[in-house]
């Protein structure tokens, strides 16, 4: 809807923005074919998570924190158990990080699936919604439907629900699956990894608009393996790189009137989280197949074109796939769930790689194991300024367009970033203002 | 991709979160009907609306109990039939449950979307089971008071879409 204003701009009111997780708002203006204000407006009020983790003891965040998002609960998990544990002094054991690992494998799985086929194709193929997309691509939409599942049925065997898993805690899980449970999924991890590779050439068949952003990109990365439920350091597309402890030290968050999400700065600029930073951070610690799969995809090492995040998240789906089988492949039966923790005064970061971008916690507690102090900070509040960043580049690129065109391609360029606003907001309207 | 073979039991699917008060609704009377049901029919619990395309795919009978939010009386029951023969759930139900991302994605959402795959069994009822409250807790008293007429109305629903389903196919023989 159109509205006319009296100094002869325009406000153009869009009631809700499809296909993302959550609802939110926003506001484009523009004065002489230039655009010249961009707001992402996150107005749900605030959850208080942080807030009432104070007081609770320090093995309740895994299970409190898991509820902030049905979409990627182990990312909060994963983050709260770390953080706990490097407080306590605690290193679990490389089988209790394996499990932690397949867990997580189980999450981007479940996420990736759902945003790269029912939330983000329908943009490139022409699609209202997956509902439509189905009557014409209904092979690619069973396949979605299969590879979400397979993500759910290892959710549900390691976590012990598809949904806010309950079966981890701090210093590890209270069961271990047994091999017998986890080779039963072999079938169809096995048959994920060849789907999903399918897939990323399938995606990489889509038109892409040209538009390319010198993004900092951040990231965790590992020794060992691409990014997923922790990393070693913090490393930047900037060259900057630095311990996880460190990261309340580079990362401030700050309050925007137009939010109700804390915007944050990456030592006092705009950053970029997500699967284009550990992408273009880790590339070297892809597989080769899935390496192959990107570069014959017409990727670089690197890609700053954020509407090709969907090739891009789909290789990580093939990539997860592929990580499930080989933990499956290692995997014996007898080894401890878990390993005691016993709390001791102090203060500690965690962090891991929400299929959306790096998440991270930081908690305080006394000897006595009581939070003092918890902050919670998730991909999508670090992401809105790099959003805002998109919009003012798309809105600029496409301003020709009518505003039906544009509030599209807007949309679009929201939708790159796979945002979970619900993780921090409830309703997204746009405004278009021109003058 | 191929159709999935088809399934001789009947399927029972309570859907919803056991820990959101009368969400718990769908899963405790499957649970309930787990106890009592034979050979025939197959139970299970979902939480995920969209991991219903794929359940219920090959099974020609099934009955969803899920809780719902019309306005009548808490624990009033309602039977919908949603299989092939039957019209489409609302338009505009579906439309917006696709637009709306993952979290607007409900039952009409998993039905429509398994009408355009070829997925939806011919026999569909769907047992809602008016709710109270939704907040982190146990089911509210009217729920629980409905529990015993929910079971028996899964039942009852069961049997009629079997003999309906027998019925159809002696018709067709004939």
């Amino acid at each position: 809807m159109t509205h006319q204003l009296k100094d002869g701009g325009q406000v153009l009111n869009v009631g809700m923005l499809a296909r993302v997780e959550g609802e939110g708002g926003m506001h484009i203006e523009i004065k002489d074919r230039q655009v010249v204000d961009v707001k992402l407006n996150i107005f749900e009020p605030p959850r208080f998570y942080e807030g009432f983790l104070r007081g609770r003891k320090y093995t309740e965040p895994p299970d409190i924190t898991a509820r902030i998002c049905g979409i990627c609960p182990v990312a909060y998990q994963s983050a709260s158990t770390e953080a706990m544990e490097t407080i306590c002094g605690i290193v679990t054991t490389p089988q209790i990080q394996l499990m932690r690992r397949l867990l997580y494998c189980g999450e981007w799985i479940e996420s990736h699936a759902l945003h790269i086929f029912m939330l983000h194709a329908p943009d490139f193929l022409g699609y209202e919604s997956v509902l439509e997309m189905a009557k014409t691509y209904p092979d690619v939409v069973k396949m979605a439907l299969r590879l979400k599942k397979a993500g759910n049925d290892l959710m549900e065997l390691v976590g012990g629900r598809a949904i806010h898993p309950v079966n981890v805690k701090v210093g590890g899980f209270y069961r271990m699956p047994t091999v017998a449970e986890l080779e039963a999924l072999r079938p169809d991890l096995e048959r994920g990894v060849e789907d999903a590779l399918a897939a990323v050439e399938l995606v990489a068949g889509f038109d892409f608009p040209e538009m390319e952003q010198d993004y900092t990109y951040v990231s965790l990365r590992h020794p060992d393996w691409y990014p997923l439920e922790r990393g070693a350091e913090v490393v930047a597309s900037n060259g900057v790189r630095f311990p996880v402890a460190e990261i309340p030290q580079h990362i401030e968050e700050f309050h925007v009137e137009h939010s109700n999400a804390l915007h944050a700065r990456f030592d006092g600029g705009i950053y970029f989280v997500g699967p284009l930073a550990r992408y273009s951070n880790c590339f070297d610690q892809l597989s080769p197949r899935c390496q192959e799969a990107a570069l014959r995809a017409g990727l670089g090492e690197t890609c700053r074109n954020p509407f090709k995040s969907i090739i891009v998240r789909t290789v990580e789906l093939a990539y997860a796939f592929e990580a499930a089988v080989r933990i499956i492949d290692e995997w014996r039966d007898g080894r401890s769930p878990s390993v005691p923790v016993a709390p001791r005064a102090g203060e500690g970061v965690g962090a891991s790689e929400a299929p959306r971008g790096t998440i991270w916690h930081r908690y305080r507690i006394d000897a006595d194991g009581v939070i003092e102090d918890a902050q919670i900070v998730p991909p999508t509040s670090q992401n809105q300024a790099s959003i805002e960043a998109d919009l003012r580049l798309a809105a600029q690129q496409w301003v020709d367009l009518d505003d039906h065109m544009l509030t599209h391609r807007c949309e679009e360029a929201i939708r790159n970033y796979d945002p979970c606003i619900s993780c921090a907001t409830h309703f997204l309207d746009l405004r278009v203002k021109r003058s | 991709m191929n159709a999935a073979p088809v399934r001789e039991a009947s399927l029972v699917i309570g859907l919803g979160q056991p820990d959101r008060g009368d969400d718990a609704v769908g899963p405790v009377v499957a649970a309930r009907i787990r106890e009592l049901a034979g050979d025939g029919v197959e139970v299970l619990t979902r939480e995920d609306p969209t991991a219903l395309v794929q359940a219920w795919d090959g099974y020609r009978i099934v009955v969803l109990v899920d809780s719902i939010l019309s306005g009548a009386d808490p624990g009033s029951l309602t039977v919908r039939h949603a299989g092939t023969a039957a019209e489409p759930l609302p338009t505009h139900a579906f439309t917006a449950a696709g637009r709306g991302g993952s979290h607007a994605f409900g039952v009409a959402g998993a039905v429509e979307l398994s009408r355009t795959l070829g997925t939806l069994p011919e026999q569909l009822a769907i047992v809602g089971i008016e709710a109270e409250t939704f907040d982190h807790g146990p089911m509210s008293d009217a729920v629980v008071a409905c529990v015993d007429d929910a079971v028996a109305t899964v039942i009852a629903t069961l049997a009629h879409a079997i003999g309906e389903l027998r019925d159809t196919e002696a018709g067709s023989c004939a």
